[in-house]
């Protein structure tokens, strides 16, 4: 069975409310520094009554005898200006002299009034208290002191009280009457005259005043500890909202945006958020739109290949029909070299989309090295020459720089020239030159192909490089031009962080501007 | 016999189709772009237009468009070569006659040249036609020398492919009619006819008739096998 949680409460959600109310509970550990505080408190309070004790203690031996009637007297002077309950107890443990039977005093003694829990909140002090009080008994072995009534039958049965009569300082504690949590600290002083022990003063003072204060203390950090961590809390589900929920939102719209079939539909709207959140909202927008175009891209490119196939097929076909009908020879043959020239045109057109599909999705793969491309066009311009066996245009190859290389493929800026050429050379009247420059120009390696044909005008500048895209003024259209040449050229271009232009030549006829980058010279 | 128009970029489709055309007797004028074409007709229309649709300069669907806003009745063909555009060039805003997807026949080409020039002969003439030649089947009307059909009187605006179609369906209300039997009928001379082209050409008959009678429900479809014409459907 799966525990589910509520949708706004999300993982996210949950791992923050976790660490925050962690936060939130570091500083009630330093609570328990308040025990090492406490015990100081406690070690000041039973030097201050030792310090009393040995007050009494000397003004009794100034008497040089313990009498009744002297402590008595000597308490009623102290006239209560004393914290701790003082009393006197001869050498045979009786009591002859007790602080708290001399009437109403100017300060009550501490240790028999009922420790009252501060009485704001003691239910919050309890609760808060708990998992303390809980530690502290388990830290706490009990004690085998007998818990006291106030007025034993003997004190010499009082180990503090024996001990002060042998002559030590002894000290004790006890459990409050009353069931409190707060002990009443005792300590006995010898009282010698001439030293001999004839008895003792006891001091006794509950510690109840140090526990309140800490009781105070502690009330206190728990309060701050509350108010933390409703706010953690709060802050918690207020960050849930501006973080999880909407990433919530853009996993439902990323499940929303690929139908069954794995195809996109629709995309993310972008976000005007100004965080990270909104960063990724529109990162995934961008990957979307990127996306989209692609598979539009791709799409459109089997419907252009479908379309430019359309054309030569038919011509092909009525062709073949006209060949079949017609009687005359010359009229047949006329029809077979039209039907032989479109297929060899649909070859070429199939050679040029694989060719073009093969740069988009491989070019990456290929292998680089170091080409020269000075060299390869000098060779491609002397194949060219060759080729065209002195007819056509001619050529002219001005190179401004030697040794210019760039990492490429060879077969793949070759055909890039080629087909730069081969473009120059259909257009260019037959007396014409085809001009091709090579210089170095800011990191970049500038080669331009220009003919004296008719050029291409301004608004088909950008589109000349689209593929099927075909500008053929009246009468240039020989039907062997598929319209990718020049997409072929951009597509390795840019493959290799280059550009490709178009533009005019000074005087009329086309100039087409390509620029790569070139190796960087301590690579070979 | 009259003057045709073939403006077409491809040059060797010009010249087949010239050449067939000027084999039956007609006089051909060839372009090679709309704007040429443009140019000419200003000067003179032809008696019946064929259309490239891509081409540079200006393109066929605009030089329909301008052909319209000389004459209403010039008969016009386009030649198309992508399945999307026949929405386009079939809208009845433009106003083709009939349409040929490449790679077509030129024998079925000339064909429809044929039926096309009939059909304009007989718009102006003022005799009623014989009663053999008229088809008629419930509210519909179909006049088979006029290649025009009728729904409760109004002229429904079909192409000639569309009339041939649908004149296959309505003689023999009832009969299921395979898409290749269709096929035969609106293209005798054509055999690489898709049954999506057929599919595409039914669903435009019937909207054609639903734009003048939103009731129309006459043409079934019936799956696996082909269309049938209902003559009274069960209401």
């Amino acid at each position: 069975m799966s525990f589910r949680l509520p949708h706004w409460l999300s993982r996210i959600s949950v791992q923050l409310l976790a660490f925050n109310v962690l936060v939130v509970f570091l500083p009630v550990a330093g609570v328990l520094f308040l025990d090492t505080y406490e015990r100081h408190l406690l070690e000041a309070q039973e030097r201050t009554m030792a310090q009393e004790g040995r007050l009494l203690a000397a003004a009794i031996e100034a008497t040089d005898q313990i009498l009744a009637d002297d402590a008595r007297r000597i308490l009623v002077q102290l006239g209560g200006r004393h914290l701790a309950r003082l009393r006197v107890v001869d050498r045979d443990g009786r009591l002859i002299a007790d602080s708290a039977r001399l009437g109403p005093r100017r300060q009550e003694t501490t240790e028999d009034l009922p420790e009252a829990p501060t009485d704001d909140a003691p239910l919050l002090y309890r609760i808060g208290s708990a998992p303390f009080r809980a530690l502290r008994r388990l830290s706490e072995p009990p004690t085998d002191q007998p818990v006291d009534t106030w007025e034993p039958a003997s004190f010499l049965d009082a180990p503090e009280v024996r001990s002060a009569l042998e002559g030590r300082y002894g000290a004790t504690t006890r459990i409050s009457p009353g069931g409190q949590r707060s002990v009443t600290l005792y300590i006995a002083i010898p009282v010698r005259i001439d030293t001999v022990v004839e008895g003792a003063v006891l001091v006794s003072q509950s510690t109840s005043r140090i526990l309140e204060a800490l009781h105070a203390v502690r009330l206190g950090v728990f309060r701050v500890f509350l108010v933390s961590l409703s706010v953690a809390v709060v802050l918690t589900l207020l960050m849930a909202t501006t973080i999880a929920r909407p990433l919530g939102r853009l996993r439902r719209r990323a499940e929303a945006i690929l139908d069954r079939r794995g195809r996109l539909r629709g995309s993310f709207e972008p976000s005007r958020r100004n965080d990270e959140i909104g960063e990724l909202e529109r990162a995934l927008a961008e990957l979307t739109r990127r996306l989209e175009e692609h598979l539009q891209f791709t799409e459109s490119f089997a419907a252009d290949v479908s379309h430019e196939f359309k054309n030569p097929l038919a011509a092909i076909r009525t062709a073949t029909e006209m060949a079949l009908e017609v009687d005359d020879p010359a009229d047949r043959r006329r029809f077979l070299g039209m039907i032989q020239q479109d297929v060899a045109r649909m070859e070429r057109l199939l050679n040029e989309a694989r060719e073009i599909s093969r740069i988009d999705a491989r070019i990456d793969e290929e292998e680089l090295e170091s080409v020269a491309i000075d060299t390869l066009l000098e060779n491609l311009v002397d194949a060219f020459r060759m080729r065209r066996a002195n007819r056509g245009p001619a050529f002219t190859v001005a190179l401004a720089d030697r040794d210019v290389r760039v990492t490429a493929s060879a077969d793949r800026l070759l055909q890039v020239f080629e087909n730069l050429l081969a473009n120059a050379v259909s257009f260019s009247p037959p007396d014409g030159t085809v001009t091709v420059t090579l210089r170095l120009e800011g990191g970049q390696a500038v080669v331009t192909i220009a003919d004296e044909g008719p050029g291409i005008p301004e608004e088909h500048c950008e589109r000349v490089f689209d593929r099927f895209f075909s500008y053929r003024p009246d009468g240039r259209d020989d039907g062997g031009h598929s319209g990718l040449g020049l997409a072929i050229v951009r597509a390795v271009v840019e493959a290799y962080n280059g550009t490709v232009t178009a533009g005019s030549r000074a005087g009329g006829g086309a100039k087409l501007t390509v620029r790569v980058p070139v190796a960087s010279p301590h690579r070979s | 016999m009259g003057t045709i128009a073939i403006v077409e970029d491809e040059q060797n489709i010009r010249d087949n189709v010239g050449f067939a055309l000027k084999r039956e007797g007609y006089q051909v004028e060839s372009y090679p772009d709309g704007l040429a074409a443009w140019e000419a007709f200003e000067r003179a229309l032809p008696d019946l237009a064929i259309l490239d649709i891509i081409m540079p300069r200006m393109d066929g669907l605009e030089l329909c468009r301008r052909l319209r806003s000389l004459s209403q009745t010039l008969p016009i063909i386009f030649l198309t070569s992508r399945d999307e555009e026949f929405d386009r060039v079939l809208g009845l805003e433009l106003g083709a006659d009939d349409y040929l997807c490449k790679p077509f026949s030129v024998r079925e080409l000339v064909a429809r040249v044929k039926v096309l020039f009939r059909r304009l002969s007989l718009v102006n003439d003022q005799h009623g036609p014989d009663e053999e030649e008229l088809l008629e089947i419930g509210g519909l009307v179909l006049d088979l020398r006029r290649y025009v059909a009728r729904w409760r009187n109004d002229a429904v605006p079909l192409t000639v492919t569309e009339f041939m179609m649908l004149h296959a369906l309505v003689r023999r209300p009832g009969h299921v009619k395979t898409r290749q039997q269709l096929m035969e009928q609106g293209y005798p001379h054509d055999t690489y006819v898709s049954d999506r082209t057929i599919d595409s050409h039914i669903k435009r008959i019937r909207k054609k008739f639903l734009g003048l009678d939103p009731d129309f429900d006459r043409i079934e479809t019936v799956y696996g096998l082909g269309y049938r014409y209902t003559e009274e459907p069960d209401r």
